[in-house]
């Protein structure tokens, strides 16, 4: 090669924009190399964070399920069948038979599975959305806290994500195809999505939304048709009806699906979790690092729909924009449902990253992003260690919300120890106080466990749990026995009453 | 009947200028920070969430002599704040006040400097939120290593008498019984919420030993 064509070639190579795209085998390498980091990263000590309230409600429905007994859907805080559908079987291959034979990493693994698989979604996306865009997100999903945290959290906050990645996918491509085959997996995936849980009519609309604005603002030529629209809607109906019947056992539920309309407009009122309207944007990236490439990538998206592209990613950050907006004005906030708005999140962020990529001429420029994306990823490990791992459930720690604290692992441990001691081999044990939860999780061992309101004539029992104030029922039953406290969450204490120290050594 | 009447007389005035002059117990409380009203339980073996501040009689003239006074731990590094806020007369809840201890056991020892008659000690562990401070104990002693003549005044632990109770912006009496030492040890094992040792203020009230 002479100077001169040496030089030009350089020049060409340094005036590129950067379009990345490896050969298909290259790029699903990648993606299932990044599912394996996200899975090595999700499993290490899986099992020693307390169960959250949350949790242990779906782990005592999933232990009825493995007994044997049908699903009934409750629209009162236990959300939709999907959870359950992947948690079964999984708990199964893992030994488990019943409620008091779970153990927190069975349940937790379901979440893992689905968190990691989340990464091969990311890798089917890549047709939509560019490699780039798909790796900087993939990676980001791999290795943030916020998503390591809840991927080990039995909710159904990663599989509603996943679901919700899914119908994008599947919904994009039917619109470019119109193909039948695709217009029933985006109606199985939506109706995946309201299985999980009942906020997918929020979005539903956003993706609505974000489709029409499109249409509106493009060609307008591409609209699917009506065969599409009625298998897509057609399948929705019949995955919801199956799931939320569970298959056709409970048709109560429908008339309880109903229900949930009213049940979650009161909630979103607040009832105790109201937060004001920018907690989200602190929660997605405390250290605004982020939100400077999610910027970045907003200007990358206007720019590609200036030169007639990028529709996927236009609707992409309508979506966005609609769904953040939609849970920041709603004043009931968690912290886990910040994970709906780091999809849209993470996707551009990764358009930020291919915008930069860009306008950096030169490959020096491009090193200099490689090994700063390198060290933001490094920082987010960093942050992963301290808050999945070395302060789970601190209070002060923001995933940790409402959360069940250590303290609480030492009420079984103490009751065995006086059942030991007092020679009892079934103890009665009588847990008096209006909201139990999670104690039902931490004492399925003890197979004689009542639980009473305050106010119900209380069973005979050899210990008692109670809140702070007992109720004026027990005061002569309680006269003989030694209170201990145990920390249930931050700023809620139970007490247990068992027999003195002088007559457990009897 | 008359030198009966004289006696008596004599004996009266005798003994009032032996005896001390008895005074109710003041201090000065923070702000409550707890939402909520406690109500108290008729449980005789549950220590009774208090209301205000109990009624105890001190002799005349005790004050608190731990204000302003040195303090040493066995985790002289603290996770959040310093040893110093322990005698500052700072009693707030928030943040900024209180000194955070590590895990498990840890104790905190005020020297008074001069041996004391000691009445009264008032601790403020953390108030808040509602919580439990575990195997909290207070002694008094002359030997600052607590290794010979140490009087518990003050056990809640598994070997104690006393009972388990929850924190409040009214803060923990214990009565001292005018147990004499130089220096006040309290230690306490971790609290509900988590495995730390935390405490605002620790007043130790009486008066210098005759």
């Amino acid at each position: 090669m002479t100077g001169a064509k040496k030089i030009k070639l350089q020049n060409q190579i340094q005036n590129a924009t950067v379009v990345i795209t490896p050969s298909s085998k290259i790029c699903w390498a990648i993606f299932i190399a990044i599912a394996l980091l996200a899975l090595a990263i999700r499993l290490p000590q899986l099992g020693e964070r307390p169960m959250h309230t949350d949790e242990a409600v779906n782990s005592f429905i999933t232990g009825n399920l493995l007994a044997g007994e049908t699903y009934k859907y409750d629209p009162h805080d236990k959300h939709g069948p999907a959870l359950f559908l992947f948690a079964k079987p999984i708990a199964q291959l893992s030994g488990a038979k019943n409620f008091s034979g779970l153990t927190e990493t069975q349940l937790r693994l379901t979440p893992v599975l689905i968190g990691s698989a989340m990464i091969l979604l990311l890798g089917c996306a890549a047709r939509m959305f560019g490699f780039i865009p798909c790796l900087v997100a993939a990676l980001l999903f791999a290795v943030a806290p916020l998503t390591v945290y809840y991927s080990r959290y039995f909710i159904h906050e990663t599989l509603f994500v996943a679901a919700s990645l899914g119908l994008m996918i599947s919904g994009w491509q039917t619109l470019k195809e119109n193909s039948l085959k695709l217009a029933a997996l985006t109606g199985l995936c939506a109706g995946l999505l309201l299985a999980c849980k009942e906020t997918a009519a929020i979005h539903f609309f956003a993706l609505a939304l974000a489709a029409f604005t499109v249409w509106l603002t493009t060609d307008r030529k591409q609209f699917p048709s009506s065969k599409v629209i009625a298998t897509s809607f057609l399948v929705f109906i019949a995955t919801t009806i199956l799931l939320f019947t569970w298959f056709g056992k409970n048709w109560g539920a429908l008339a309880e699906l109903s229900h949930a309309v009213s049940r979650f407009a009161a909630r979103a009122g607040g009832e105790g979790h109201a937060k004001p309207f920018g907690y989200y944007f602190n929660l997605l990236d405390p250290m605004f690092i982020l939100w400077l490439l999610v910027a970045a990538g907003i200007y990358s998206v206007f720019c590609e729909l200036a030169e007639g592209k990028g529709r996927a990613p236009f609707a992409l950050l309508i979506y966005g924009l609609a769904t953040l907006f939609i849970y920041s004005a709603i004043p009931y906030k968690q912290p886990w449902l910040a994970l709906n708005l780091w999809l849209p999140f993470a996707l551009l962020a990764g358009f930020g990253v291919k915008g930069i990529l860009n306008e950096i001429k030169g490959s020096n420029g491009r090193w200099f992003v490689a090994v700063a994306g390198g060290f933001l990823l490094l920082t987010l490990g960093a942050q992963t260690q301290a808050l999945v791992f070395q302060k789970p459930a601190d209070e002060k720690n923001p995933f940790a919300y409402a959360h069940t604290t250590d303290d609480i692992l030492g009420l079984p441990v103490k009751l065995e120890e006086i059942c030991r001691a007092k020679n009892i081999s079934e103890p009665r044990i009588a847990v008096v106080m209006p909201d139990a939860w999670p104690l039902p999780w931490y004492l399925r061992k003890f197979s004689n466990v009542g639980y009473w309101q305050p106010e119900q004539t209380i069973g005979a029992a050899d210990f008692f749990i109670t809140t702070t104030e007992p109720p004026a029922s027990l005061t002569n039953r309680l006269n003989d026995l030694r209170p201990e406290f145990f920390g249930v969450r931050p700023n809620v204490l139970v007490m247990l009453w068992t027999p003195q120290k002088s007559e457990a050594a009897k | 009947m008359k030198p009966f009447i004289l006696f008596t007389a004599v004996l009266a005035v005798t003994a009032s200028a032996f005896a001390e002059d008895m005074v109710a117990l003041k201090t000065d409380l923070p702000k409550p920070l707890m939402v909520g009203t406690p109500v108290p339980i008729s449980i005789p073996k549950l220590e009774a969430k208090i209301k205000k501040f109990p009624e105890f009689q001190v002799p005349a003239g005790t004050v608190n002599l731990a204000k302003g006074k040195k303090v040493s731990s066995s985790d002289n590094e603290p996770v959040i704040g310093s040893l110093d806020l322990i005698t500052d007369g700072d009693k707030e809840g928030d943040e900024g006040s209180w000194v955070e201890l590590g895990s498990n056991k840890q104790w905190v020892q005020i020297d008074l400097e001069k041996t004391a008659s000691i009445s009264a000690i008032v601790v403020w562990h953390f108030h808040s939120q509602e919580r439990v401070y575990r195997d909290v104990i207070v002694q008094i002693s002359d030997d600052p290593k607590f290794e010979k003549d140490v009087t518990t005044v003050y056990d809640n632990s598994a070997a104690g008498k006393d009972l388990p109770y929850i924190e409040s912006y009214l803060g923990k009496l214990v009565d001292a019984k005018g147990t004499k030492g130089r220096y006040v040890r309290l230690s306490s094992a971790g609290n509900t919420t988590n495995k730390l040792n935390h405490y605002i203020e620790v007043e130790v009230f009486g008066k210098p030993a005759a």
